[in-house]
């Protein structure tokens, strides 16, 4: 697996130039205000959706598959080794997301709440980790054309609908109250139904993907 | 003289193609070559093997190994070439070096860097920047750097030039002088065949036309050469197919020796691999 997950990211550092414009356009933009700082967290969202889905695509164009399952590792490593892919560029992007943060926050380049990030990025996180949940098993299944779409209508339902009740919210909009012991675990409740779906989404590409032919 | 390769009675079924009832051994310190016409079934028998797809019915070992139950250990012991590349454009053969490593637990760099040396395969070139041949010469490379018992190549040798196809085949014939070592090959160049294997299995229509020595088969298979009437007096149960055309008959004649006692005035030529793949191809059709 090691091997497999050397391969994804060497093939990733051939666009990493991509993914460091998309953090420079967005930084300028919360330095120049016209997006809030907190913008940045949604790119943790990007990078941890798009990436394991490019690298999939890229194993796709070659077949690639076709030649690691005829090697000693399993159709169980190879899943192992795409979901933990997605991890890692997870974990990554939130580094580095945290590090941009600090830096503008720290220079007095953006204004915004240190506390507010520090909150938002693992919220970001682990919903991006339910997303790949969702998407990975239809671009195991479906390969990652059709995959695309399915992460396209998640993301933009998810943070589309966020902003938009944030909206609604700022316009005087009342949402019912949570429960007092809810609004104290949902932080971890969240975090532990996204890590119970990851989990039982390895489960359900594993299945599909036992079952391919190549 | 152990059995690098047992296959009993393999059967996948596509619906619109079936592989049928497949059966063969490849000794060990032998070269099996796998011919057929396209679509025949030898890279659906090279998938079964690989466990790429999931067979209907019978049984694969290798070196006594059930390739089902003890897939990573047997899969340890293969090394593949496939009929296409398969590895990412922007790798540079280091870094697939790197890769394969993790994945091939005997692996041996040294030997992929003396291959990549041999080959002409060093530099910082990507695979993209790579002709077919040298994508070729790179799979092989790695085939034999992972150390294995058994080749499995299809069609590997196809995308080559002759010098270059008869150096491989010399890396080939080099490799099964162990005798715990064999190769599986597939290959619509039955010249190289004829050269270097030991043993052939003749593939049509999904099942096994012929399987045997390569020297037997050559040696008992002929090529009758001769007009039409005298076709027409031939028995035909004594033939394995035959083509005509306006300037006579050629026929493919099963057992040569049997055949030019019963037919002493009729000349039967020595026969060629491809002699026996197209004459069997064209009784099939007629």
């Amino acid at each position: 697996m090691k091997g497999l997950l050397y391969k994804d990211f060497i093939l990733l550092r051939k666009q990493l130039t991509t993914y460091l414009v998309f953090l420079i356009v967005y930084g300028g933009f919360c330095v120049a205000g016209v997006f809030p700082l907190s913008i940045l967290v949604a790119l943790v969202a990007v990078l941890g959706l798009t990436v394991p889905l490019s690298s999939v695509a890229t194993d796709d164009a070659t077949r690639w598959d076709r030649y690691a399952v005829s090697t000693p590792i399993s159709r169980r490593g190879i899943v192992a080794g795409k979901y933990l892919f997605a991890v890692l560029i997870i974990l990554l992007s939130g580094a580095i997301v945290l590090a941009l943060m600090l830096a503008l926050i720290g220079t007095g380049l953006a204004d915004g709440s240190m506390g507010e990030a520090l909150l938002a990025l693992p919220s970001c996180a682990f919903l991006t980790l339910l997303l790949n949940a969702v998407t990975l098993p239809f671009l195991l299944k479906y390969g990652a054309e059709k995959a695309r779409a399915v992460s396209m209508v998640l993301f933009v339902s998810i943070f589309g609908g966020s902003i938009l009740v944030g909206g609604l919210v700022n316009r005087g909009l009342e949402l019912p109250a949570l429960p007092h012991w809810l609004s104290l675990s949902g932080p971890v409740l969240l975090a532990a139904l996204c890590v119970a779906a990851y989990l039982v989404s390895f489960a359900i590409s594993l299945e599909i993907y036992n079952r391919k032919e190549f | 003289m152990n059995n690098a390769l047992e296959i009993s009675h393999l059967t996948k079924d596509y619906g619109s193609f079936k592989l049928d009832d497949v059966s063969f051994t490849v000794p060990g310190g032998t070269i099996m070559g796998l011919i057929g016409e396209n679509g025949a079934g030898k890279s659906t028998t090279i998938k079964c093997i690989l466990n790429l797809i999931h067979r209907d019915g019978g049984t694969i070992t290798v070196f006594g190994r059930d390739t089902l139950r003890e897939e990573r250990a047997v899969k340890a012991d293969i090394g593949v070439v496939l009929d296409e590349v398969l590895f990412h454009d922007l790798l540079q053969p280091r870094q697939l070096g790197k890769i394969l490593s993790s994945l091939y637990p005997n692996w041996d760099n040294g030997i992929f860097e003396h291959y990549r040396e041999k080959f002409g395969l060093t530099g910082n070139k990507t695979v993209k920047e790579f002709s077919r041949g040298m994508k070729m010469k790179l799979a092989i490379a790695a085939a034999f750097a992972a150390r294995p018992r058994l080749l499995l190549l299809d069609e590997a040798t196809s995308g080559l030039d002759p010098v270059v196809r008869d150096e491989i085949l010399d890396e080939f014939l080099a490799f099964i002088q162990d005798e715990d070592h064999a190769i599986l090959v597939s290959s619509h160049i039955t010249s190289d065949l004829e050269k270097a294997a030991d043993y052939i299995t003749y593939l049509h229509k999904g099942r096994v036309a012929l399987s045997g020595a390569k020297d037997e088969l050559l040696d008992s298979y002929g090529k009758l050469v001769c007009g039409r009437a005298e076709l027409e007096r031939v028995d035909k149960a004594l033939l394995g197919g035959c083509r005509m055309s306006q300037f006579g008959c050629e026929a493919l004649v099963k057992d040569r020796r049997a055949f030019a006692r019963r037919y002493p005035a009729l000349t039967v030529d020595s026969v060629t691999l491809e002699d026996i793949m197209v004459l069997t191809g064209k009784g099939d059709a007629q």
